[in-house]
């Protein structure tokens, strides 16, 4: 995969981690914990699972460890295992429903999530976030993931 | 989405990478060792969240300016078709005012000539000027409305004469036959004459025939003409011309022609007396 096509994939996830940025404080106080960033990067693993390696899993989280993270490490780490996860069974998640899909990547997201509070802030886990987030997050998929897969469409034609 | 056989994943590379990153992670949260690294990374993104908005704010304080700009020559250019508007409308008024004027004018005049308050005033609708300039057709045709139903053989004043009289009524005009159509005929009186004077066909002239006897030569030229009201249409003694030719026509007889006083081409308000009976 060329470096342009690396750096348009990292746009979109810093795209997503930006909306999360702006809409957590807002969204926090109904219990939800939006993670687009996440889920763009885990639609992105599943639809080229081939070009995007643990280098690229382990770099995008880099970047978004120093730009968005508290530490550097978490996203890194968090994407090289859902990227492994996702590498594994990527043909098996390919003849999934797109309910099925959508429990697999809230699961994933609402993981992220419970860790994140678990390691960065204990004093705020909350068990109804979490729920509340795999719900939303579980809706809010299938509309990230048809948005993505028109954008690769039109972006990524050769691929 | 790309098509491809099921391939073995090496777990080396993502196992390199998760110690890796587990590490940096420990690191970072034990001993604060990327902290600095962070911290530049943030103050970047900061800073580039600046320039961008400082950035965004100039473009958008650009747009508005060059909206406020649009906005005021848009005022602009309606104020000045404001403008424009008004003076149409005030050059209107006072036109409007100017005709009003004349009307009342026209109406005190003619109030006063025929002594009566019963008049209608109306405005000249066409005048059938290829006829009357030149042949013997000389006709006119008035606006009236529904309210104001006029019979045939009414007179019709315009200036301070009379001009004609009605004639027809069809679709809220009125046809006037004036005083000057080849088919007209108006009972005249002079100091010194009586007669029956017929539409010259020609633009403001009527004529009468007399005979040429000692009475009749002693006509002037300049002579005034006024109505004689014989004929039961028009009332007596009303000024209608002056005599401009006296010519001889047959062995025994003269043509005395006889100028109208009032010009129909400079008439725009025509006024009718209303019988007494069409009152009720």
């Amino acid at each position: 995969m060329k470096v342009s096509n690396h750096l348009i994939i990292l746009a979109t996830i810093i795209l997503g981690f930006c909306i999360d940025e702006l809409l957590n404080p807002l969204s926090i106080k109904l219990f939800l914990d939006l993670n687009f960033g996440f889920l763009i990067f885990a639609y992105w693993i599943f639809a080229f699972p081939e070009r995007l390696k643990s280098s690229a899993s382990l770099f995008y989280g880099l970047v978004i460890d120093l730009f968005f993270s508290n530490v550097v490490g978490f996203n890194m780490l968090f994407f090289v295992a859902t990227s492994y996860v996702i590498h594994l069974y990527v043909f098996r998640l390919r003849i999934f429903s797109y309910l099925q899909l959508s429990l697999f990547f809230s699961g994933s997201s609402t993981f992220y999530i419970a860790c994140k509070y678990l390691l960065l802030s204990p004093n705020n886990y909350s068990y109804l976030v979490l729920i509340v987030s795999f719900i939303i997050t579980a809706i809010l998929w299938i509309g990230v993931y048809f948005s993505l897969r028109a954008f690769r469409r039109s972006v990524f034609v050769k691929l | 989405m790309a098509r491809s056989t099921p391939k073995h994943t090496p777990v080396r590379s993502y196992a390199i990478g998760f110690f890796l990153s587990a590490f940096l992670l420990f690191s970072d949260i034990s001993y604060g060792t990327f902290a600095p690294l962070r911290s530049f990374f943030h103050a970047s993104a900061l800073y580039g969240q600046m320039v961008s908005i400082s950035f965004f704010q100039k473009i958008t304080n650009t747009f508005s300016s060059i909206q406020n700009n649009s906005s005021l020559l848009q005022e602009n250019k309606n104020l000045k078709e404001e403008m424009l508007k008004i003076r149409t409308h005030d050059f209107i008024n006072s036109l409007h005012n100017e005709a009003l004027i004349q009307t009342n004018n026209f109406q005190e005049d003619l109030i006063a000539s025929v002594d009566s308050q019963n008049i209608n005033l109306l405005e000249l609708a066409s005048i059938d000027l290829r006829n009357y300039l030149c042949c013997s057709t000389h006709r006119v045709f008035l606006k009236t409305t529904n309210s104001a139903q006029v019979g045939k053989n009414i007179p019709v004043f315009a200036g301070k004469s009379y001009i004609g009289q009605t004639k027809d009524t069809s679709m809220n005009f009125i046809e006037v036959i004036l005083l000057s159509d080849s088919k007209h005929v108006l009972p005249i009186k002079s100091k010194l004459f009586y007669c029956d004077a017929r539409g010259a066909g020609k633009p403001m002239l009527i004529s009468c025939k007399l005979n040429n006897n000692d009475n009749d030569s002693k006509n002037q030229i300049g002579d005034l003409i006024f109505t004689s009201g014989l004929g039961g249409v028009f009332l007596k003694d009303i000024e209608i011309g002056f005599i401009s030719a006296i010519k001889p026509f047959l062995f025994d007889e003269i043509e005395i022609v006889i100028t109208l006083k009032t010009n129909p081409l400079e008439e725009t308000i025509y006024g009718i007396v209303r019988k007494e009976q069409d009152e009720s």
